[in-house]
């Protein structure tokens, strides 16, 4: 049992359950105890010690159901009662005699011991599933059968024949098997290289070149990120809390003792968290971007204090309370579709945006603001109306400007990136996973 | 926690104990205490508000007949709530009162070193288990006979305070300066709960066994129904618990949960229905739903669910 149970901890961290060696320990010991007999015990015992959240108990139960699945399929081998065994010839293989005999469990478990000594669950790419394939077939001595049933036909006799066909039927059938059992414990054991494979793509692409499918995977990768960013910049955050002993609160904590200092009280420290607000085209060149940057700015309001959002296309809007009162995903799914938002989708004009903002927003940036902008500052040639943005850099702590464009492109045609640089202190390419990343540390890491 | 003769032998004998005390529960909420149990591990157990995580805990201490300790958490929690505290007023009250003591044991002539000298040999007199005020967690280590210690919605308290937690959920001991290390006497049984409010830190959830109790499929919330409220005619049992999945399965700011379809099936019992129907329901949907909202979402339905649930269950 403690090699199966090996065998499906590989499966289970392959599917991205991340096992422990002491939870894989405890499972074993876990399973001696409450004992093999009960499947729904069994299944129990192992989900309590090997997985470790909501999340990690779904991914098990498809683990379980695939790994200890037991085929019982019609045996494609037909038994042959008429052939006696007395004229069997001594070189036939192992595997030839289960054929002959119909025995299915025998053959699987062939099958299962061939696959362990070629080493079937190092299997990682789809390219390989003929080669291992092979080798099962190899080590189960097919050829040594065919020369076997080649010999048989040329020996003539009726019951030789008889014997020929039915070898060739099952060698067919345990073709197939292996192949399908390649298949299947590729599916097990595999899945994670494919995945990180995909991940690795993800944190490079373009965002606005990503395709559709892979938006779940992308969402997932942000919350990840999410997550360890704000494990990071928590932390740092809490030591800056501790602060020195506040002696005048500490007296008055402690009249009622006398004046003896029992409970101590602390300085504390005003935590430094930038408020954002951010301005997004959401013209259709954009609403990748915008979507994947909304997502995990407010994914990380822990560390950041107070996100504000403003779309516009050719004029602009709050969008905050839409955040207050959906869930991000659900926010920024409608922001995209433009569902109940009174904007106006015309041309992109970033004049007329700045002067909307400035003219009734602008009391949201203060002296401790940071606004960014998220634009390809393609304005079709209208008024860029480049001292809105300047007041709107002046009256801020920081203006960042990122540009899903590469900088080559920067002030080409009707890009007035060249004009707006100027006035920001920070420009920053923004069109993959990465880019967004680096934007948390800049967030995060105060002038 | 070893002297529980005949409690802890099967799965099942776990399952009917539990039963006995009224708590109806899935395989893998037997198979986990009954690991748990054996293995000497804490179990964390996550699910849905509602599900009966904090009532495992004192089900479990029922069944085992020791006594229930139990920690809140909250944001800021500390080592002085949770494990120990100097009983001050006390040591202040007793250094007051023997004052004269005090003068009689230092000798008015003997200079200052002298004193402090003497002092010194009562010096432990004020920091004694006497003037100790034991919190939850060291509590649960003196209990002779073991305990269940509940610490509840871990994931309300700081990481800090998490990691303070490993200490002593590996070791069961804890030191007190002044005083040395306090082990337990009898290894309490550990349950923690949470509400995934926030991601638990690894490294305790590989110390602990893992439990979900997600909401109930519709026959083990039959049998929890039928065992809190034991007169309840079968058809009207039947009808409600499915009109409950159905309801949870829409999008409600908070879906009913276990305690709320007993609240519900009580009160329809009091108005004497034999089955469901739309008035009815209509009616008592403030029993198990909490908001102004949730009301009005599954009122517009009602018709549908209502029907549904009569459908499925004639």
């Amino acid at each position: 049992m403690d090699r199966v149970l090996n065998h499906f901890i590989v499966s289970l961290r392959g599917a991205g359950v991340p096992v422990s060696v002491s939870e894989s320990i405890d499972a074993a010991q876990a399973l001696a105890i409450a004992g093999y007999a009960d499947r729904q015990i069994v299944r129990s015992s192992l989900a309590a010690t090997l997985a470790k959240s909501a999340a990690e108990k779904e991914i098990f139960d498809a683990c379980f159901e695939r790994f200890f699945s037991f085929q019982s399929l019609p045996s494609p081998f037909a038994a042959g009662p008429e052939n006696g065994n007395e004229e069997q010839p001594g070189d036939m293989p192992p595997i030839g005699g289960m054929i002959m005999e119909g025995d299915l469990g025998g053959v699987a478990l062939a099958v299962r011991d061939a696959a362990r000594s070629v080493d079937l669950q190092s299997i990682r790419f789809v390219t390989q599933r003929g080669m291992f394939t092979a080798r099962i077939l190899q080590a189960l001595q097919l050829d040594q059968l065919d020369r076997f049933v080649a010999d048989l036909y040329r020996e003539g006799s009726a019951g030789a024949e008889g014997t020929a066909r039915q070898l060739e039927q099952g060698r067919e059938a345990l073709i197939d098997m292996v192949r399908r059992f390649v298949e299947e414990q590729y599916d097990i054991f595999a899945r994670e290289s494919t995945e990180r494979i995909i991940e690795r793509y993800l944190w490079d692409v373009r965002l606005t070149e990503l395709e559709e499918r892979h938006y779940d995977r992308m969402h997932f990768l942000i919350r990840k990120l999410v997550k360890r960013m704000n494990e990071r910049y928590s932390r740092r955050r809490r030591r800056a809390k501790r602060g020195a002993l506040d002696f005048k609160q500490t007296l008055r904590a402690n009249m009622h003792h006398g004046g003896l200092l029992f409970e101590t009280r602390w300085k504390k420290k005003r935590m430094n968290r930038p408020d954002v607000v951010i301005l997004c085209d959401v013209s259709r060149s954009m609403s990748t971007v915008v979507r994947f940057c909304l997502l995990m700015l407010y994914g990380l309001n822990e560390v950041i204090a107070r996100v504000r959002s403003f779309v516009f296309c050719s004029s602009l809007l709050e969008v905050s309370h839409i955040f207050e009162t959906c869930p991000i995903a659900e926010a920024v799914e409608r922001l995209r579709t433009g569902e109940g938002l009174d904007i106006h989708m015309g041309r992109t004009d970033y004049g007329s945006a700045f002067w909307d903002f400035t003219n009734r927003h602008l009391d949201a940036v203060t002296g401790k603001t940071t606004v960014i902008i998220l634009g390809d500052a393609r304005s079709n040639y209208g008024d860029p109306a480049d001292e809105l943005l300047q007041k709107i850099s002046e009256r801020s702590r920081r203006l960042i400007w990122l540009n899903p464009e590469t900088p080559t492109m920067w002030g080409t045609g009707d890009s007035e990136m060249k004009l707006y640089r100027r006035l920001c202190d920070l420009v920053m390419e923004c069109s993959t996973l990465r880019h967004l990343e680096q934007l948390v540390r800049v967030l995060v890491k105060l002038p | 926690m070893r002297d529980q003769p005949g409690k802890f032998e099967t799965v099942d004998q776990v399952n009917e104990g539990f039963k006995s005390t009224g708590y109806i529960c899935s395989t893998d909420i037997a198979t986990t205490v009954y690991l748990a149990f054996h293995l000497e591990k804490p179990v964390l157990v996550e699910g849905p508000a509602g599900v009966g995580k904090t009532e495992l805990a004192k089900k479990a201490a029922a069944f085992m007949d020791v006594p229930l300790i139990r920690l809140q958490c909250y944001e800021g929690l500390d080592e002085s709530k949770a494990l120990y505290e100097w009983k001050y007023g006390k040591q202040l009250l007793y250094s007051q009162l023997l004052r004269d003591k005090l003068d009689q044991v230092i000798d008015k002539e003997s200079d200052l070193g002298e004193s402090i000298r003497t002092l010194h040999r009562y010096e432990d007199i004020f920091f004694s288990p006497q003037f100790l005020e034991p919190r939850p967690l060291l509590k649960a280590l003196q209990e002779e006979r073991g305990a269940v210690l509940l610490i509840d919605e871990v994931d309300k308290a700081d990481e800090e305070f998490e990691a303070f937690l490993l200490e002593i959920l590996s070791d069961f001991q804890v030191s007190i300066p002044e005083i040395g290390t306090v082990k337990a006497r009898t290894r309490p049984y550990v349950f923690l709960t949470s509400n995934s409010t926030r991601e638990l830190s690894e490294a305790l959830k590989r110390r602990c066994l893992h439990l979900f109790i997600p909401f109930p499929a519709p026959d083990l919330e039959r049998e929890i129904v039928r065992h809190h409220v034991p007169n309840i005619p079968d058809l009207l049992e039947r009808q409600l618990v499915m009109f409950i999945h159905e309801v949870r399965k829409l999008e409600l700011k908070k879906v009913p949960s276990i305690s709320e379809t007993i609240d519900w099936a009580r009160a329809l019992i009091l108005l004497h229905a034999e089955g469901l129907d739309r008035d009815l329901t209509r009616k008592t949907l403030n029993t198990f739903l909490k908001f102004e909202e949730d009301v009005r979402a599954v009122d517009e339905k009602l018709f549908l669910l209502v029907d549904k649930a009569l459908k499925e269950t004639a």
